[in-house]
């Protein structure tokens, strides 16, 4: 019999992978069973891969818009599968360093489909390919897949229809592309299609794109991309798909769009099955597993973190959760707070938030106050981005001005939201973030400013 | 003549006491034997009691000062009389000539903010704090004016800074605020940031050192329910015996009663029925146990009135159903339903609601899944039957089967005055038999 672990991982996507790290760190025996390549969704067919190619395809946007920075420029061309091999290089190096990541802190990876037979006396047995593990502790990681919603005639993913994975092995740019689902992933892949030509159709079911974001910045962003072509049908329900063609319903009219390509981007769903997680007895709620805020199931000593818990599908919550699991095993009390977690969508203008949005704060009845200013109020955004537009809103409570929410909707937002979301974690009000000193002239400043606007 | 009344001093090692309150004022009329001020030492608190008539012309320190022994505290004398010859050395002149500020800077004032650093340098330079102990409090920004000090005459030394820091919350900027405006009290640790207190951490304080408890007025009917039940236990000699009845038979009425009322029919005869209507019947055939005990007679029942404990909001109510012998099941059924129901709405007639009123009670726990308990008779009456859950049990089944069968727990208290074991034995096995061989028509 081989020896017990500290602590098994099913999955090595960000929760896995980070919770291994951790948990070796700080001297935990770990295991980490992973079917595929370690990284997860994020690195191999989510994050990593889309902002590498939505690089690409920003330096185009630049080049070709040069001249109204005095850059004279002759013919500019991009080569897609240069793009495309870019990438490659970019998520084979990333994945690679978590592989040496797992070696330098003594975490046994073993690369194959896992299946949990149960528990005895001696722990929780995993069945590893060929291998029986032995663990005290078990982290199911085990993430999402993209769902694809029952319209009729939608085939399964592959040539015709794409999904995350399949968009990213295109061998060649599509002519035209629909998009069913106006979320961020389908968003960030209309920019990246829409930059290099694509005729990009999105057909959202509700009344804006980007469901969950700052309601006013979205419908910006989706006019910055309506005059760069793309074409959104919003409140539309797509009823059949047929051949290339997306039939849907819009205020009671039924319109259809073709494409080269269909892309589905609607949602995720958890993984829960196939890997025995029934012969533990962990419950599921509303399709994932469901955990307290130690990321505890309800049966002892098996814990779940990342997409799988089937709420906040983001590698940033999934790495925290890992976090939260390993803390608490090695004696740190620790617990997972979702009020803070940063959404950034990669598009060019970047668009980020984090906490409450004025729809959230008032579907809960927060009372709150709101301070907005154009993004021009920044000297170096000015300086970096002709013609461009954005905006910065910070929403603080009513009574005592606590920030409950920061959105920003220009570049590069993304690198920004942090100190928001440590403002909110840390439950300062604006008089301590007025004390705050931002460097200047950055992009950040805009949110000083946005301070002192209240 | 003026006479100075001077800190007294309680005991060889004491060598000053605090001022923790002043009866009087500066002017006050005051009598002989009139308390003065209190005052504390580090093990005991005292008062002082004025020892002659006149006014208070002057006191010379205040609450929270801390005066050695021996010193001159205040004086007592005729008005306009001069007091300043009294004033100790070390004490602030007050006078309505002097201006509260001028007193409050003249003294080591430890409330101002401001003041904090001057403090700390004062008290460091009388040798009062060890120097790491200040260097400590200085890096962490902590007051020393929180700490309390545990080394040789009270000398702050490292130690106690530490575990002051330990024990000092870390607090959100937000819970902050909060706390200060909704008078709220941050715990040790909190749910944010490594432990943090957030606001919504924050809770209504609990201090242990005051009250942690709040006592309220006893509402009538628990007044009365108490005094009956403690009156019950004073003035007999109740015990209980139990025994269990195999409920096959009124499962199975049960099961009737539900199909019965699939089908239409009205009336939803309850377990708690079936037992009810079973003591009836025990009853009528045990007329001592359905009687009430006045000491030096008893009163025998003709009719049966059945008491029957409600829990409600308000408390235990235990109404009547008057000639519940003359009821046929179904009745008894109703009638048990609507006393319950107007017990709950406060409707009932307080009249049903006397001990005297019934000649014998049930209290049924059966629901809550008690299996046992001793229940505490209504006196004048002899008894009260207490109703237990529904357990398997394993049973006899003859030529040598044993089975588990579900059997209903009864527990019966009576008042030993009235009757023997033996016949409270057998009235108790009756009520068995009867549930045993329950009959009714539905």
């Amino acid at each position: 019999m081989s020896t017990t672990f500290d602590l098994a991982i099913i999955g090595g996507g960000p929760a896995g992978y980070v919770a291994a790290e951790r948990a070796g760190h700080k001297g935990l025996k770990v295991v980490l069973i992973e079917k595929s390549e370690l990284g997860g969704v994020c690195l191999n067919e989510g994050c990593i891969p889309t902002k590498t190619l939505l690089y690409s395809a920003k330096l185009y946007d630049n080049a070709l818009a040069g001249s109204k920075y005095g850059i004279e420029t002759k013919e500019v061309t991009f080569d897609f599968s240069k793009m495309m091999a870019r990438k490659q290089k970019v998520v084979k190096k990333l994945v690679g360093g978590v592989g040496l990541k797992m070696k330098e802190h003594h975490v046994e990876v073993i690369k194959s489909e896992a299946y949990i037979k149960g528990r005895s006396a001696a722990g929780i047995e995993i069945l590893a390919g060929t291998t029986t593990v032995l663990a005290t502790n078990l982290l199911i990681c085990t993430g999402s897949e993209a769902f694809l919603p029952p319209i009729p005639g939608l085939g399964a993913p592959g040539d015709l229809i794409l999904t995350n994975r399949e968009i990213l092995d295109l061998k060649q740019r599509p002519e035209s592309l629909v998009i069913i689902g106006g979320g961020v992933i389908g968003l960030e892949f209309a920019s990246f299609f829409n930059s290099l030509g694509t005729k990009v159709t999105i057909v959202e079911m509700l009344d804006e794109i980007l469901t969950g974001m700052d309601r006013e910045m979205s419908e910006m962003l989706r006019q910055v991309y309506a005059k760069k072509g793309i074409v959104f049908n919003l409140s539309a329900k797509v009823t059949e798909v047929k051949g290339n063609e997306v039939i849907f319903e819009k205020n009671g009219k039924k319109e259809s769009v073709s494409g080269e390509k269909i892309l589905v981007s609607v949602g995720r769903k958890a993984n829960t099955t196939g890997f025995g997680l029934e012969n533990l007895g962990v419950e599921t709620y509303r399709g994932g597993i469901k955990v307290d805020e130690k990321m505890r199931t309800n049966v002892p000593n098996v814990f779940a973190a990342g997409d799988v818990t089937g709420f906040s599908l983001l590698a940033h919550t999934a790495s925290r959760e890992g976090e939260v699991v390993v803390n608490n095993l090695t004696g740190r009390a620790d617990r997972m707070r979702y009020n803070a977690i940063p959404g950034v969508v990669y598009t060019n203008p970047e668009f980020s938030g984090v906490g409450l949005t004025e729809e959230a704060a008032k579907a809960q009845n927060i009372e709150y106050r709101v301070a907005k200013l154009p993004l021009a109020y920044a000297g170096r955004f000015i300086a970096e981005n002709e013609g461009g537009i954005g905006l910065s809103k910070v929403l603080v409570g009513a009574k005592y001005g606590e920030i409950l929410g920061v959105h920003i909707l220009g570049n590069p937002s993304g690198e920004i939201i942090y100190g928001a979301a440590m403002a909110i974690e840390m439950e300062m009000t604006l008089k301590e973030m007025e004390e705050v000193v931002f460097p200047h002239p950055t992009v950040s400043e805009i949110f000083k400013e946005t301070i002192f606007a209240f | 003549m003026a006479t100075v009344v001077i800190m007294p001093k309680q005991g060889q090692s004491v060598e000053s006491c605090i001022i923790t309150e002043w009866n009087k004022k500066k002017g006050d009329k005051v009598t002989k034997g009139e308390i003065l001020f209190a005052y504390e030492t580090d093990k005991a608190s005292f008062e002082e009691e004025s020892d002659l008539d006149g006014f208070l012309l002057d006191l010379f320190y205040e609450v929270g000062d801390e005066v050695p022994v021996l010193t001159n505290v205040c004086v007592i004398g005729e008005l306009g009389e001069p007091t300043d010859t009294f004033r100790p050395g070390g004490a602030v002149p007050k006078g309505e000539s002097i201006p509260e500020t001028a007193v409050v800077s003249e003294k080591p004032s430890i409330k101002s903010e401001e003041s904090t650093n001057a403090v700390v340098a004062s008290v460091v330079a009388s040798g009062f704090v060890s120097p790491r102990a200040k260097n400590l409090a200085e890096k962490e920004g902590l007051s020393l004016e929180a700490v309390k000090g545990s080394g040789p005459k009270g000398r702050i030394i490292e130690e106690d800074v530490l575990s002051v820091l330990a024990s000092t919350p870390k607090i959100t900027p937000l819970a902050k605020i909060v706390a200060g405006q909704e008078q709220l009290q941050a715990s040790a640790t909190g749910s944010g940031l490594g432990g943090s207190v957030k606001a919504k951490d924050l809770t209504v304080p609990n201090p242990v050192y005051s009250n942690d408890f709040e006592i309220k007025k006893l509402t009538n009917i628990r007044k009365l329910i108490a005094k009956a039940m403690h009156n019950s236990l004073q003035n007999s000699a109740q015990l209980t015996h139990h025994l269990g009845a195999d409920a096959r038979r009124m499962l199975e009425l049960r099961k009737k009663v539900k199909k019965a009322n699939d089908g239409g029919y009205l009336v939803n005869i309850t377990l708690n029925d079936m037992v009810c209507f079973a003591v009836v019947k025990a009853l009528k055939k045990f007329p001592q146990a359905n009687a009430h005990f006045l000491g030096d007679s008893v009163k025998y029942f003709n009719k049966i009135h059945l008491g029957v404990a409600v829990d409600t909001d308000r408390g235990l109510m235990v109404p009547v159903i008057r000639n519940a012998d003359d009821l046929s099941i179904q009745g008894l059924s109703n009638q048990l339903k609507e006393v319950a129901a107007s017990c709950r709405k406060g409707s009932v007639n307080p009249e049903l609601l006397s001990s005297e009123a019934a000649s014998f009670t049930i209290s049924n726990l059966g629901n809550y899944g008690v299996e046992m308990f001793t229940p505490v008779i209504n006196l004048p009456q002899v008894g009260i039957l207490g109703v237990n859950t529904i357990v398997p049990r394993p049973k006899d089944l003859g030529d040598g089967v044993y089975a588990f069968v579900p059997f209903i727990g009864l527990s019966l208290t009576y008042d030993h005055q009235a009757l023997d074991g033996g016949e409270a034995t057998r009235f108790l096995k009756q009520i068995a038999i009867e549930i045993e061989n329950l009959e009714f028509e539905l």
